[in-house]
């Protein structure tokens, strides 16, 4: 009797013995402990304000990685990314679906609701019942399109390998290049150190850039020539946290800015003169890490933003509107 | 069942320990992650140890845990990717105002980067590698807020190839592995001819 519990103690320990070898070859894994090079985005990422807005339930798009938003003018909301464009109503509901190959990097809608759509050097047009109407020959070899712009006469598309917008017909007939460094005109150049390089139309049919090198979004003319421009880099709320941002932005209908960046990633509200007006979603909103935060307003004033790190279109209400 | 004698006994165990580790070792040919019989990737030539940087998440363990000191894990610096910003958030602590170089504005803790200036608006940054102790910091900061110019690679001149690398057996991120040390480095970006 006793020698069968000897045996059967002896036999567990081995078995425990093997199973704590084996989880440790294995599955073991050092965890984190204080790392006395942290570099603080802890506390950079930690909210100085309490934001204006509130989210409501995010759209999940069924495309594998999405990109881009942009409202159309029946207040349809289209979602691009990797193998094509999704429309959905207010309410999150799909209302079609267009597929191609490829990734669609930046979409923009005109009035009569034709998609423009950047791929990575080149530009399509598609209608929204998913006909693709042209498509236009690529730039140049280091292309790389970030953002389309659309009013009435053109079509704006900027180029962050380039370093350049260009100006084109609806047609496709490339008219100018805005922005190319020229100290006769005081225009400094676009200095553009990563892939985020966006372009907007204002409520008053301004052209804005987002010179993200310099962290300051610039207003051009009609003859390319440089009109206003405003930003400032700094980790506090008021200005944009450093190297690339603001990465993405829009307009709201009376023509505030919405801005977004990297690093500290947050989404705020600008007057049209630049000042901080209200911060729409802090750091503790997003992953860290979270990159590309493409935006879009509605008419009513939510803002939607992209979020690549959780493939959603998130969805941010004013407080006193919710 | 026939009852076996202690010769009997013994004759079937060392087969059996022979048959099992054939078994292993044969296993371990068809099915070694990063190369086996079966995906043709078998590293032949000498390896040595390296860490990808798409995986690696800065957390200051190239510098504590190498047998080195310092460590031979270094920041290297992608040129052809690099902004050549003023305000390098790899270079200055966030929030920092006048952008000089003051040592008390810079991220690193040895001052190992060098900051010149290229031409309006621009400063190149070159890495000291004598003073770099590969911590990681300023490529938390690059890759944060710029493109991930900055990254870690274990510099081979330096570097002893222990057969158990230290740092690789710490490593959270599981971003240290064994490649060829005929193409020893693992940089992201465009290319591999900047380090």
């Amino acid at each position: 009797m006793k020698k069968t519990i000897l045996i059967v103690l002896s036999l567990i320990l081995l078995f425990a013995l093997i199973g704590w070898m084996l989880f440790d070859l294995f599955m073991g894994r050092p965890e984190l402990e204080k790392n006395p090079y942290d570099f603080g985005m802890k506390k950079l990422r930690e909210t100085q304000i309490i934001p204006a807005y509130s989210e409501a339930l995010p759209i999940k798009p069924a495309l594998k990685k999405i990109t881009s938003v942009a409202t159309g003018p029946e207040g349809k909301i289209f979602v691009a990314g990797d193998g094509g464009v999704e429309t959905f109503d207010f309410g999150g509901h799909l209302l079609n679906r267009i597929s191609f190959p490829g990734i669609a990097t930046c979409i923009a809608v005109m009035n009569n609701n034709i998609l423009v759509i950047g791929m990575e050097d080149h530009v399509e047009l598609w209608n929204s019942s998913g006909i693709q109407v042209s498509s236009w020959k690529a730039i140049d070899t280091s292309s790389v399109i970030t953002s389309v712009a659309v009013n009435k006469q053109f079509i704006y598309v900027a180029d962050a390998g380039e370093k350049i917008v260009y100006k084109y017909t609806l047609q496709g007939k490339m008219l100018a290049r805005i922005g190319e460094k020229d100290p006769s005109r005081n225009i400094p150049g676009f200095i553009i150190p990563s892939p985020f390089f966006d372009v907007a139309i204002s409520p008053a049919g301004d052209l804005w850039v987002a010179n993200t090198g310099r962290y300051k979004l610039e207003k051009y003319g009609n003859d390319g020539s440089l009109l206003a421009s405003w930003g400032e880099p700094s980790a506090s709320i008021e200005g944009f946290a450093g190297c690339c941002n603001p990465s993405n932005f829009t307009f709201l209908p009376d023509g505030l800015f919405v801005t977004s960046e990297k690093g500290i990633e947050r989404v705020k509200i600008y007057s049209q003169d630049g000042k901080f007006l209200a911060l729409v979603a802090g750091p503790e909103a997003f992953d860290e890490g979270t990159h590309g935060l493409d935006l879009a307003a509605t008419a009513n004033g939510w803002i939607l933003v992209i979020d690549p790190s959780r493939n959603q279109l998130r969805i941010f209400l004013p407080l006193e509107k919710k | 069942m026939e009852k076996q004698n202690r010769r009997q006994f013994l004759r079937l165990a060392i087969r059996g320990t022979l048959f099992g580790g054939l078994a292993l070792i044969t296993g371990d040919l068809l099915f070694r992650k990063g190369g086996s019989l079966f995906n043709n990737n078998i590293m032949s030539g000498p390896t040595v140890w390296q860490l990808d940087p798409s995986k690696c998440i800065q957390c200051g363990r190239c510098a504590t845990n190498c047998v080195k000191t310092p460590s031979a894990v270094k920041c290297t610096h992608a040129f052809s990717m690099c902004g050549y910003c003023n305000l390098c958030s790899g270079y200055f602590k966030p929030g920092t105002k006048n952008l000089d170089t003051g040592a008390e504005k810079q991220v690193c803790p040895v001052n190992a980067i060098k900051r010149s200036y290229v031409e309006d608006p621009f400063f190149e940054y070159t890495i000291d590698e004598s003073l770099c102790i590969g911590c990681g910091k300023c490529v938390k900061g690059c890759g944060a807020f710029g493109n991930g110019s900055l990254q870690l690679q274990v510099r081979h001149p330096l570097c002893d190839n222990c057969n158990e690398c230290s740092i690789a057996r710490n490593c959270p991120a599981g971003a240290f592995s064994r490649v060829p040390a005929s193409d020893p480095y693992l940089l992201k970006g465009f290319g591999k001819d900047r380090v």
